[in-house]
């Protein structure tokens, strides 16, 4: 029981902790024309959409994408519903 | 006057030649000039075969669609755009070809006038300088002829002889050695004789010339007399 309850206190404290960060981001490929909509995974610092943008750009362009804009950042909560739209492109890059 | 010698003022065949291949060089740089600035201008305007893909990724961009269904309708909306630029490639062509034949025409049509000028200038000077009669001028008062601007002085009677031979070829009469004989002597053409208006008529071609006269100017007419050889409208008498 304590065993139990320390486990979900050490997961209370660890969540925070780790916050998880997701993005939804929205980009291209030229020649012909690709569109995608991707969610991917951010480190937790940048999890603004300015600053998470700055980190998926070269990711994502190492794949031969380029980002055109990201949508919104969320947490693990956001996952299920966006998982469907994604479909290819969820937390690929 | 050291130097270049001083410039003819009399303008020749080869002036007018030298003249006439530095309009057409002219011409030339001219119209390939403007056609090459049209042809880039309409090169340049022509639209980006891109900005069909860049018109779609701005509405991808700007709304919320996130679904695959809707991303792959998207890019076919592209590709049908990629495929209108095949068409812009064609336009260019024709616009590259059509701009060709324009340089073409043009440039034939300034040799052409060109061309035309010269030879307008070539023939009035044939027709001043040369043996056709462009303007004949009787001066009663100079006694004296100008053909082609050219002066022979001549003699009373033989400037009555032309001057009578004048006023009927104006009249677009033929006269006979009596008729001639007649009008200048004043009396009645049944008393006159016609070897005396063929003496009239042959010391008149002496006094100017002769063979070339009687064929140039004064014609004898098998059987009906002499004329003068001349179109109406050139003649003039002061």
């Amino acid at each position: 029981m304590a065993r139990i309850l320390v486990f979900i206190l050490a997961a209370l404290v660890a969540v925070p902790a780790q916050a998880e960060c997701y993005v939804d981001y929205k980009a291209k490929q030229d020649n012909p024309l690709r569109l995608a909509y991707g969610v991917a995974q951010v480190s937790d610092g940048n999890c603004d959409p300015g600053s998470a943008a700055n980190e998926l750009a070269p990711r994502l362009a190492a794949a031969g994408w380029a980002l055109l804009s990201v949508m919104s950042t969320f947490g693990p909560e956001g996952l299920g519903e966006r998982e469907a739209s994604a479909a290819d492109h969820f937390l690929r890059y | 006057m050291k130097g270049k010698p001083v410039p003819q003022t009399t303008s020749s065949a080869t002036d007018s030649l030298r003249a006439g291949n530095r309009v057409v060089a002219f011409g030339i740089a001219a119209i390939v000039l403007i056609l090459l600035a049209a042809a880039v201008f309409l090169f340049v305007n022509l639209p980006d075969a891109n900005a069909f893909n860049a018109k779609v990724t701005q509405i991808f961009v700007d709304n919320d669609l996130r679904s695959n269904a809707e991303l792959r309708l998207l890019e076919i909306l592209a590709q049908s755009g990629t495929s209108f630029s095949e068409v812009l490639q064609s336009y260019r062509v024709v616009i590259f070809v059509l701009l060709i034949f324009a340089t073409a025409l043009l440039l034939a049509a300034l040799v052409f006038l060109v061309t035309i000028v010269a030879l307008n200038r070539r023939i009035s000077a044939i027709q001043r300088s040369g043996i056709q009669v462009a303007s004949l001028l009787i001066s009663r008062e100079g006694r004296a002829v100008y053909i082609n601007d050219m002066e022979f002085a001549l003699t009373e009677a033989a400037l009555e002889t032309l001057s009578v031979l004048a006023e009927a070829r104006m009249d677009d009469e033929v006269l006979t050695g009596a008729q001639i004989e007649a009008v200048v002597s004043g009396r009645n053409e049944v008393d006159c004789d016609e070897a005396a208006g063929a003496t009239r008529i042959k010391r008149l071609r002496d006094t100017l010339g002769n063979q070339l006269v009687s064929e140039l100017l004064v014609k004898t007419i098998a059987r009906r007399g002499y004329m003068l050889a001349v179109g109406k409208d050139v003649i003039r008498m002061v």
